[in-house]
């Protein structure tokens, strides 16, 4: 493992290197301010912030989570764990580092510390984020929730996230990132790290609500080990200025599976380049890269889907379907299979159009007005099954696709 | 003498296809609570007379007219006609993907009554669930509820699935597009009673597009029209259909055409 110097030393070296996929952005326009932790109960809470994180399905209440963790800009705020699961803890990053040696083998392993500008950046400045492990055998059914909000103008929010389901381990996280519509430019960076150890299985649920001046650049790296399972599903459905995401799933041990979903609703002048690498590696390993995506008034999106096939006897599938709703918005969808195996299995699917006159005409004979029909198709269209998604999770995604159409369409 | 005014009249209907005429001047009458058998072969433009009917855009009438109740309905949507009371069973839907078959029959049945409620139900708010269901079970495909429409239906499902769409839409004529094609021996049973009891119920004028005699015997059709090329080329009761079967459309159009 490499000592912290010499990690250091490889982020100062990449300080400058841009992103290879998004807009290259400035960082020197961004304060980078010190984080710090402070405890806050959920009592506390602003009536406007409740009401954020409520937006992105955070629930204030607790009622039925395992666990929550809540970052204002750099201030990490834990909210105690309310239902004490056995073998679930939940620590801001920067305390569980201090708390455990071993984590240090963790940092950077995932996600390169000198893949670009940002990873760089959020080495060299300190950052902090949430640590989440379930330990070996232990199965948190309930959700673990976590909210990531920018509140101050003209910064950079600095997160760096582990989490890890030990060897037969099962846990699921809801991640809801917000900022209010009032703060202008921004920078979200979140360097996210996951490990699923042998016969453990993590999904993680992401509904994201930026605005017309965040800037958003996720770096997540994911290892997953013999029989382990990982399930992402993505959903951005608010403005954003820009976001570039291209998270990469190694799969390393023998019959790993990970499927990756990605559900982007474009409006205003944003721009998304989003979608993912799957990097089967091991024998049996198998997985799916789903991307639906919907671009409306102004909005641009590349979606991006990867497939590398690198060893005999894996499969995947790859699904980059786009629904153009505005002729001066712009779709492109970008699919590479990559196989250097014999007996390498990867296939795809990519489609780009605008709503179907047949679906239409279809809907408006059985009584719905054309706004209808459209929102229902699109809703539809938007509905990503993920069966290995617990149903309140999978609800949660739908109830926010449904919040948004209703106000969008 | 003052006969009712029709429910539907259609009259020296000429329609076009990107140019191409399909109808040539088709009048056709259809009177409340009555039942309507519309034959003829292949291509000969039964479906595309629903379809005008319905409104779909890529039929362009270029003459004559639709009543309904009496006003032209040329420059309705779709929409307006269909919540007129218009409705049409499609003969080929397209598929909408993430829409299940039960929500969207709780969407445009005016008596499920969620339907009021707001744009984007869920068919488990659904106040009437169990008569939704209970349909469902009595059309045979209760096994549809929770699929995405028409998405992978089978053939047979496929017909049951839009009738029971039409019907759940309450209309005041409906087009049936060859409801019959397709279904097996049971099914066929399922449909022709459904229709039957609505037959019955006086309430719904059916117009049924069919190439099968069984059908139209069991629901005992009020008049038969043929189409052939676009035109209306036979107008009459129900007791040609097995001449008709028997000869088939060639020989019984020739023969017609000799002696009138
Ligand atoms: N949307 C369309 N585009 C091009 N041609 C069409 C279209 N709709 C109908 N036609 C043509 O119009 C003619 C009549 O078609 P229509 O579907 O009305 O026939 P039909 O009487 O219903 O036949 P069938 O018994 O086979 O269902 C055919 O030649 C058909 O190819
Ligand atoms: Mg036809």
């Amino acid at each position: 493992m490499a000592d912290s110097d010499d990690i250091k030393e490889r982020a100062r070296r990449a300080l400058d290197r841009p992103s290879v996929f998004g807009d290259d952005l400035d960082l020197s326009e961004y304060r980078v301010e010190e984080t710090e932790e402070r405890r806050l109960d959920v009592k506390e809470l602003t009536d406007e912030d409740r009401m954020l994180l409520e937006e992105v399905g955070f629930d204030v209440g607790q009622r039925s989570v395992a666990g929550s963790f809540m970052q204002f800009d750099n201030e990490s705020v834990l909210a105690d764990v309310m239902i004490k699961q056995e073998g679930l803890e939940v620590l801001p990053t920067r305390r569980a580092l201090e708390k455990y040696d071993w984590l240090e083998d963790y940092l950077w392993r995932a996600v390169p510390v000198d893949a670009d500008k940002y990873t760089a950046l959020s080495e060299l400045h300190g950052y902090d984020g949430y640590f989440i492990r379930a330990e070996e055998g232990a199965k948190i059914e309930m959700p673990v929730q976590t909210c990531l909000v920018i509140k101050k103008g003209r910064s950079i929010q600095n997160v760096h996230n582990i989490v890890i389901a030990e060897q037969g381990a099962e846990l699921h996280i809801v991640t809801g990132c917000a900022t209010p519509s009032h703060v202008e430019r921004a920078l979200h960076l979140g360097i996210s790290e996951f490990y699923v150890k042998r016969d453990a299985r993590l999904t993680f649920t992401m509904v994201h609500k930026w605005n017309e001046a965040v800037d958003v650049r996720p770096r997540t790296g994911v290892m997953v080990d013999t029989n382990g399972v990982y399930v992402s599903s993505y959903a951005i459905l608010s403005p954003v200025k820009s976001l570039q995401t291209y998270p990469k799933v190694h799969l390393v041990g023998r019959n790993a599976r990970a499927d990756l979903y990605t559900v982007v609703y474009g409006t205003g002048t944003s721009k998304y380049d989003v979608g993912g690498l799957l990097s089967l590696e091991a024998r049996g390993t198998r997985g799916k890269v789903i991307s639906r995506t919907i671009a409306t008034d102004q909005s641009q999106i590349i979606a991006r889907g990867e497939l590398q096939g690198r060893v005999n006897g894996v499969r995947a599938r790859l699904e980059c379907n786009g629904l153009l709703l505005s002729d001066s918005a712009g779709i492109r969808a970008v699919p590479i299979l990559d196989a250097s195996a014999e007996g390498v299995e990867l296939s795809h699917e990519a489609t780009v159009g605008k709503v179907g006159a047949d679906q239409l005409n279809y809907l408006m004979s059985r009584g719905l007005t054309e706004d209808e029909a459209t929102s229902l198709i699109v809703r539809g269209f938007m509905h990503l099954k993920a069966p290995d998604l617990p149903p309140r999770l999978q609800k949660a995604i739908d109830d926010a696709v449904r919040m948004t159409l209703e106000k969008g369409l | 003498m003052s006969t009712p005014e029709p429910l539907m009249q259609i009259m020296g209907l000429r329609v076009e296809v990107r140019g191409v005429p399909i109808l040539r001047g088709v009048d056709m009458e259809f009177e409340r609570g009555k039942v309507y058998a519309v034959l003829g072969p292949n291509a000969s433009g039964k479906s595309t007379l629903a379809k005008t009917v319905m409104g779909l855009p890529e039929y362009e009438v270029k003459g004559g007219d639709i009543l309904f109740e009496g006003d032209s309905i040329l420059d309705k949507s779709i929409t307006e006609r269909a919540r007129m009371g218009i409705a049409y069973a499609f003969q080929t839907p397209p598929t909408i993907p993430g829409v299940t078959l039960e929500e969207f029959i709780c969407r445009i049945c005016p008596e499920y009554l969620c339907r009021t409620s707001e744009d984007y139900l869920m068919a488990e708010q659904c106040t009437c669930r169990k008569e939704l269901y209970d349909d469902f079970d009595r059309l045979g495909i209760g096994n549809l509820a929770g699929r995405d429409l028409n998405d992978g239906f089978s053939g047979g499902e496929m017909k049951r699935s839009e009738l029971f769409q039409v019907l759940s839409m309450r209309p005041k004529i409906m087009f049936l597009d060859e409801p019959d094609s397709g279904l097996d021996y049971d099914s066929l049973k399922i449909v022709g009673r459904e229709l039957r009891a609505i037959r019955e119920e006086k309430s719904t004028t059916m117009v049924v597009i069919s190439h099968h005699r069984y059908i139209l015997e069991f629901l005992e059709v009020d008049k038969v029209y043929i189409l052939q090329n676009g035109r209306v080329v036979y107008t009459g009761d129900m007791s040609v259909i097995p001449e008709l079967e028997e000869k088939g459309y060639e020989r019984f159009l020739a023969e017609t055409a000799a002696t009138t």
